[in-house]
C-alpha cells in the first residue's frame, strides 16, 4: 500500500496589522475518491490562519522576555489535528508567513508519478512519519524571497497593504507573487532544500 | 573602423577598471520610485509620463556623453552609424548599466536599427500597474530613449528613439528602435545676407 507523505495545504501571508495579505490553498490527495481536493474550505483555512496569530503574539512576547531572537522561524505553532499542522515565520517588520502542512497530503507512488519526488531520495522512508526540525526553512526562505521581490516593485505600495497606524490593509494583487506562492506550495516535499 | 569584438573588449575593460559601482537595488528602487511618482503626479496619464521620462533622459544624456567620452578615451569619431551602434551597445550600455543589448534589424540604408535588451536592470522586479492601460501605454524604461537622444545630439547626431516592445507589457522581447535623422555637424551657421 502506498504511504502518505506531507504536503503543503495552505500558504498564508499576514501583514503587520494582522490583516490577510495573501492566501494560497493547495489540494491534497484524497484516498477515498482517488482525487486531489483541498482538505478544508477557504473559510476554514482563513480561520486556521487567524488562530495562529495568538500563538505568534505569545511566542513574540516570550521571545522578547527571554531575549532570544525577536523574529524569524517560529517553528511549529500548533498541530490542528492529526493531519494539519501550522508552522510560522515572522519578519522584523511584523509580516508573518504561515504554512499549513497536511501530513498525508501526497501518496509516495503518486508523488513519484507526478515527478515531484526523486526516486533516489532515500530519506523518504524516514520523513513519512513526520516532519523534522528545519524542514520548513526552505519554504519560509522562498516565501521571504518572493515577498522581497514584491516589495521591489515600485508600483507596489506597502503602506496600502498595512497602514502604519491603523487596521486592515488591502490584499496583495500581484500575479507574480501569486505565481511564486503557487510554485512554492506545489513543489515542496519533505527533503527539498531549495525552492 | 572598430570591430564589434574590439568594442566589447573595450567596454569590458572600462567596466572593470574605470567604473565606480553602486548597489543595483539602489538604482532599481530609485528609478522605479521616479516612474511610480510620475504616474501619480500625472494621474496615470502614461503618455505624459513617457514624455517626462524621455525629457529627463535627454538631460542625463547631454551630461553623460562627456563622461562616456572621457572614460572610453575615444578621441575619434565613429566612421558610420553602424559603428555608432556598436559603441552604444557594447561600450555605452556596458559601462553604465553592465548590459550589452543586441543590435539587430538594420534597415538597408543603415539608418535605423533595434537594440534588443535581454536584461534590463531598470525593470528588475517591476510589474506594471494592473489598471488596463499601463500595459498598453507606459514605456517603463523610456528614460533610456532620452539618454540616447541627448547623448548623440551632443556628438552631432540627431536621432529618434522609442521602444516598440517591452517584456513588462507581456511582449517576448524588449526592443528599442533608433533612427538617425541627420548629422548636424556639417551645418554652417546661418549667413547674414
Amino acid at each position: 500500500m502506498a504511504t502518505a507523505i506531507p504536503s503543503i495545504a495552505c500558504l498564508g501571508v499576514i501583514g503587520r496589522n494582522n490583516n490577510p495579505l495573501h492566501v494560497a490553498i493547495f489540494p491534497s490527495y484524497d484516498p477515498v475518491t482517488n482525487n486531489f481536493a483541498p482538505v478544508r474550505t477557504p473559510l476554514q483555512f482563513s480561520l486556521l490562519l487567524s488562530s495562529t496569530l495568538d500563538v505568534f503574539e505569545l511566542r513574540a512576547r516570550h521571545n522578547a522576555a527571554t531575549g532570544v531572537g525577536l523574529s524569524g522561524d517560529f517553528g511549529l505553532l500548533h498541530a490542528v489535528d492529526e493531519r494539519l499542522a501550522a508552522y510560522g515565520f515572522e519578519t522584523n517588520t511584523g509580516t508573518k508567513f504561515v504554512v499549513l502542512v497536511d501530513m498525508r497530503g501526497r501518496r509516495i507512488d503518486g508523488a513519484i508519478a507526478a515527478g515531484l519526488v526523486d526516486i533516489k531520495e532515500k530519506r523518504l522512508g524516514a520523513v513519512a512519519v513526520g516532519l523534522r526540525e528545519g524542514e520548513m526553512k526552505p519554504v519560509f526562505k522562498a516565501m521571504q524571497t518572493a515577498y522581497v521581490k514584491l516589495l521591489q516593485n515600485p508600483f507596489f505600495d506597502p503602506d496600502e497593504h498595512a497602514p502604519p497606524a491603523g487596521h486592515g490593509g488591502k490584499k496583495i494583487t500581484s500575479r507574480k507573487f501569486a505565481d511564486d506562492m503557487r510554485r512554492i506550495g506545489e513543489t515542496w516535499t519533505p527533503g527539498v532544500t531549495n525552492l | 573602423m572598430m570591430s564589434a569584438s574590439k568594442a566589447s573588449r573595450l567596454g569590458e575593460e572600462i567596466w572593470k577598471t574605470r567604473i565606480d559601482k553602486v548597489n543595483s537595488e539602489l538604482v532599481v528602487l530609485t528609478y522605479g520610485t521616479i516612474v511610480a511618482q510620475l504616474c501619480k503626479d500625472f494621474d496615470s496619464d502614461y503618455v505624459e509620463v513617457n514624455k517626462q521620462l524621455d525629457k529627463m533622459g535627454y538631460n542625463i544624456g547631454l551630461r553623460l556623453i562627456e563622461d562616456y567620452l572621457a572614460k572610453s578615451n575615444t578621441m575619434r569619431r565613429c566612421a558610420n552609424f553602424r559603428e555608432t551602434a556598436e559603441m552604444i551597445a557594447k561600450v555605452g550600455f556596458k559601462i553604465f548599466l553592465n548590459i550589452t543589448p543586441t543590435i539587430t534589424n538594420w534597415t538597408s540604408d543603415s539608418k535605423q536599427f533595434s537594440l534588443v535588451f535581454d536584461e534590463n536592470p531598470l525593470a528588475d522586479f517591476v510589474e506594471l500597474p494592473d489598471d488596463g492601460r499601463a500595459q498598453d501605454e507606459l514605456w517603463f524604461s523610456n528614460i533610456l530613449c532620452g539618454v540616447l537622444r541627448g547623448a548623440l545630439e551632443m556628438v552631432q547626431m540627431q536621432v529618434e528613439a522609442h521602444f516598440i516592445s517591452d517584456v513588462l507589457r507581456g511582449n517576448d522581447t524588449t526592443e528599442m528602435r533608433i533612427s538617425l535623422i541627420r548629422y548636424i555637424d556639417d551645418e554652417l551657421p546661418p549667413e547674414d545676407d
